[in-house]
């Protein structure tokens, strides 16, 4: 199976309240001296990939977009992993795109890779969360579309895949070639590179293609329709009150206050 | 100078914390109070390449070099000193050894299974009258009928007890010291050889310590590690990559130590604030943060010289000396900081205040780096 | 183009109410848009019916009703051509979506083939100086980002329970049966199976919610969390950490991926507050968190805090309650 898997590197979601800053300049999170990671979701979608590759063969190729330099280490725990080789895009612009952008570019970027079977992304960016990027992508390369799906299995030749629901899950029967988003399970954590592999992954062939150069992906004739007018964080006003004591003082506490609050 | 590590080596840094972090932290405790030999994580160690880092592909390694083994041990050591210690001792105690001594045959034979996590290995030096005069060892090991009769007793064995491969010095020649030594490869089927005492110690319980007790114990021929009569080499080249293992095993005690110190002062609040507002903490965790820096420079540069080849005995006891030295005195601290907190086991800090002893004594007492590191500066006597 | 349409989903054969918070949502932005909002009713079976008369009732005039078999659950491929037809015949400038399970695969999917200007999962939804205006949770839930929308037509995605439902509003409505073309051979995903996941009572709709997160340790401890929950009536979810590691269902996730609740009382237990999981429960009244580390990100939103072993305090809390209700 011929799989590309779209990796977006972000500033550590899990990074500390007082390190968070939103630039005024740009609209977006100040990356600088942050430290970044691929994002969540797309991890899971890359184990997803090598598992697939693990059972039937086949090629990965990990995509990222980004200005270059700062991808150089989602590539290489990509590669890492087990994905067998990678296309950086490299993007000047720095992380201003939205979604309908990036797909647009990620498009041409496929396309050019060539053919392909199955491409996976995360279901949604650990920062910007649109959940676009999957849907679009299905749109313009006239694939099939499943989003935050959790599970993949081919059996007789067919794709089946488990689509996460409000109710529960669905299973689906997908034609390739196909796009799916996929969201994290038990059975999707991504792997820890094998030290060897972390070696041999300097090998592996990685392509830098200036994103200029990709054909469709002029930004200044198609503007999306959507502009960003500003990113605030929101107040917060409430502190946290420290209930004080051991478990039963605590536990007093809380009840005294619940009920003043009429929930008990 | 460039003091940055390059994208592998902060790579592999990060694939073990974060592996140490999930499957080592959760249990550390509980390895330390009902202690028992980690198989899963070792055998998840070993599917990680954890066990063999410096041995060649060829050979089912990942061929790193010694800079990347000191950045794996720290991070085991970080979050357990006992499993580190297993792992240290198979990588530069087993491997490394038979690496730098052993025939092709005995690579091939030996080197997959131990990288792979099949066997575990141990070394064999130590006996009851012979601690840091390692080289007056008594073991005997004889020819007879084209074979190496082995009789003897090793003590303090690391791994002993899971071990089924064990590096024996033995003595083969009629002279005493470091010239009249051999070194012997020497599975645990072969007859005679066999586990004794299992010792109860006072940290790094998960990994075991064993008396290993060789009665006739017949090794073929060609078992023999290295020449004959140069055990004493393969022994003292072997301990200087053992030394720089253990500064960074400290190395994870001390940081240990440091991160649950800063945590904690955070946190703990007397006198209507917390206790890293006042200085004694601020200076304590200072001193911490820069002995332990120091230490970490020091191991670093042992790595360095070694992976070109260079001399290093001396720096790797320097390395050894202080990093040791820093966890002892940076433990005790911390357990002292925690204050009643320290003293109780469902903190973290006493067991690194008794994992870190150890460090001050193997592969080397702190009295014995000073001889070395003297001899290197004044010359033998 | 004029008007707003609103993509109402009937696909388990009754209105779904994040379809009626649509309707809010659609209120807010009938200013400059032109006054009409309508529904696109989507869906399959006598249901319909009941789903239009539901719509009539909360002020929605026109609706346009469209019945087919393969317009069922999951069946996003069937819904988007569906979906597309309707809406290029009555050509609205503004659709909003639901962003459910369906919906978040409908309307990025709608908007390519409308060139339509795209907004997801939008929390608010306005209008400022003439413009439409909305805002989105960004950076887990620690940022809010407002987008003008420049262009029309326009897709908008509303995240499910970011609205309220709004008062009934009946007007005597029309409904007029649009027929679509589906060739169920050129579908390429097709729905096997919908499994419905043994869930707590509506976790969305819940006045209260006990989270438990890996601080729990193990399944084991959502037993203690399910006594609490009993004792006060309230329903058992959990951060990512647990439905992850298979502890409990994965439909008891809590969060931007998981489900977002707004109740009276959310009681976090064992759970550190990664962002993604705050994301998911900001909209709740008040806020109790009970961990170990007092360091832990979920006491910064927590209006409550308790700071110790949950295995001593949910116990404690338990036969509180249980005093207090006796009493």
């Amino acid at each position: 199976m011929e799989i590309i898997v779209c990796l977006k590197q972000v500033v550590d979601p899990e990074l500390p309240a007082r390190d968070f800053a939103i630039d005024p300049a740009t609209r977006r999170q100040v990356r600088e001296g942050r430290p970044l990671v691929i994002s969540t979701y797309d991890e899971n979608a890359l184990e997803v990939a090598l598992q697939l590759k693990d059972r039937v063969g086949g090629k990965v190729t990990a995509l990222t977009l980004g200005p270059q330099g700062v991808a150089g280490d989602a590539i290489r725990l990509a590669l890492a992993m087990g994905a067998d080789e990678a296309v950086a895009v490299d993007d000047p612009h720095g992380v201003g795109l939205l979604g309908v952008e990036k797909a647009r570019v990620l498009t041409a970027a496929i396309r050019r890779i060539g053919r392909f079977d199955l491409v996976l992304c995360g279901c949604e960016s650990a920062d910007w969360v649109e959940r676009v990027v999957g849907p679009l992508l299905a749109e313009a390369l006239a694939a099939a579309c499943v989003t935050f799906v959790s599970r993949i299995e081919l059996r007789n030749g067919a794709l089946l895949v488990r689509r996460m629901a409000d109710e529960g899950f669905h299973q689906l029967e997908v034609r390739l070639p196909a796009v799916l988003s996929v969201t994290s399970d038990e059975t999707n954590r991504p792997r820890l590179p094998k030290v060897k592999d972390i070696m041999t992954a300097r090998r592996k062939p990685v392509q830098v293609w200036p994103m200029a150069d990709l054909s469709g992906t002029s930004l200044d004739g198609d503007a999306p329709g959507v502009e960003v007018r500003d990113v605030a964080l929101p107040e917060r006003t409430a502190r946290c009150e420290f209930l004080p004591g051991d478990a039963a003082a605590q536990v007093a506490a809380l009840t005294q206050r619940l009920r003043d609050l009429k929930l008990l | 100078m460039d003091f940055e590590l390059n994208e592998e080596h902060r790579l592999i840094q990060a694939t073990v914390r974060e592996f140490a972090a999930k499957e080592i932290l959760p249990v550390a405790a509980e390895l330390d109070h009902n202690p028992r030999y980690p198989a899963e994580i070792i055998a998840s160690a070993a599917a990680l390449g954890l066990l063999g880092l410096t041995v060649p592909e060829e050979y089912g390694g990942a061929g790193l070099d010694g800079l990347a083994n000191v950045l794996v041990q720290e991070e085991l050591a970080r979050a357990s000193a006992g499993v580190q210690a297993i792992v240290t001792v198979q990588n530069s105690l087993v491997c490394d050894p038979i690496l730098r001594f052993g025939t092709a045959e005995q690579k091939r034979r030996y080197l997959p299974r131990l990288v792979g996590g099949e066997w575990l290995g141990c070394y064999c030096l130590t006996e009851p009258a012979a601690g840091s005069d390692a080289m007056s060892l008594r073991t005997r090991a004889e020819r007879r009928n084209g074979e190496w009769v082995l009789t003897g007793q090793k003590i303090f064995v690391t791994n002993g007890l899971e071990a089924q491969l064990c590096i024996v010095y033995a003595r083969t020649e009629p002279v005493p010291g470091a010239r009249g030594i051999s070194a012997f490869l020497v599975e645990k089927s072969f007859p005679g050889i066999s586990v004794g005492k299992v010792e109860k110690k006072l940290g790094i319980k998960c990994s075991s310590t064993v008396e290993i007790v060789l009665a006739d114990c017949r090794v073929p021929a060609e078992n023999l590690l290295g020449a004959r009569g140069r055990g004493g080499p393969v022994a003292l080249a072997t301990l200087d990559g053992g030394r720089i293992g253990i500064a960074a095993q400290a190395l994870g005690i001390a940081r240990a130590a440091l991160e649950e110190c800063v945590a904690y002062a955070s946190l703990r609040e007397q006198f209507g604030q917390p206790i890293k507002e006042f200085q004694a903490i601020q200076w304590a965790v200072a001193d911490m943060a820069t002995r332990i820096d120091a230490a970490r420079l020091l191991t670093y540069r042992a790595a360095w010289l070694r992976d070109r080849g260079e001399r290093c005995t001396a720096e790797a006891a320097m390395a050894k000396l202080v990093a040791s030295e820093t966890a002892m005195w940076a433990a005790h601290r911390a357990v002292q900081l925690f204050g009643g907190y320290g003293y109780i086991q469902e903190y973290p800090v006493e067991r690194f205040f008794r994992d870190a002893k150890i460090t001050e004594i193997y592969e080397g007492t702190s009295e014995v780096q000073r001889l070395v590191i003297s001899r290197h500066i004044l010359g033998r006597r | 183009m004029t008007g707003i349409c609103i993509i109402a989903g009937a696909l388990d054969g009754k209105l779904s109410r994040s379809s009626l918070e649509l309707i809010g949502g659609a209120r807010m932005l009938q200013g400059p848009v032109g006054q009409e909002v309508a529904a696109v009713l989507l869906g399959h079976g006598p249901g319909l019916a009941e789903a239009a008369a539901d719509l009539h009732r909360h002020g929605v005039g026109r609706v346009y009703r469209c019945d087919h078999p393969l317009l069922t659950a999951g069946q996003t491929d069937a819904v988007l051509v569906a979906g597309e037809q309707v809406v290029r015949r009555t050509g609205p400038e503004v659709v909003l979506i639901a962003a459910d399970t369906v919906g978040r695969e409908l309307a990025p999917r709608l908007a390519y083939r409308l060139r339509a200007a795209l907004a997801t999962e939008c929390v608010e939804l306005g209008v400022e100086d003439g413009a439409i205006v909305v805002r989105r949770q960004v950076y887990g839930g620690r940022a809010l980002a407002t987008l003008v929308v420049r262009t029309r037509p326009a897709v908008l995605s509303v995240k499910p329970h970011a609205l309220d439902v709004p008062q009934p509003a009946p007007v005597a409505g029309t409904v007029e049966d649009v027929s679509v073309a589906i060739d169920v051979g050129a579908l390429p995903t097709r729905v096997r199976e919908v499994l419905r996941e043994q869930a707590e009572l509506g976790l969305e709709d819940a006045q209260i919610v006990i989270g438990g997160g890996r601080g729990l340790g193990g399944p084991e401890g959502f037993a203690l969390l399910a006594e609490l929950a009993k004792q006060l009536g309230g329903a058992v979810g959990a951060s990512r950490p647990p439905t992850d590691a298979g502890w409990v269902p994965v439909n008891w996730q809590i969060g931007q991926t998981g489900k977002t609740i707004r109740p009276a009382l959310y009681i976090a237990v064992g759970i550190s507050g990664a962002t993604q999981h705050i994301a998911g429960v900001t909209g709740s009244r008040t806020i109790v968190a009970i961990n170990r580390d007092p360091e832990a990100p979920i006491f910064s939103i927590a209006h409550l805090g308790i700071v110790g072993d949950y295995r001593e305090v949910v116990p404690a809390l338990i036969a509180k309650v249980k005093e207090l209700k006796g009493a």
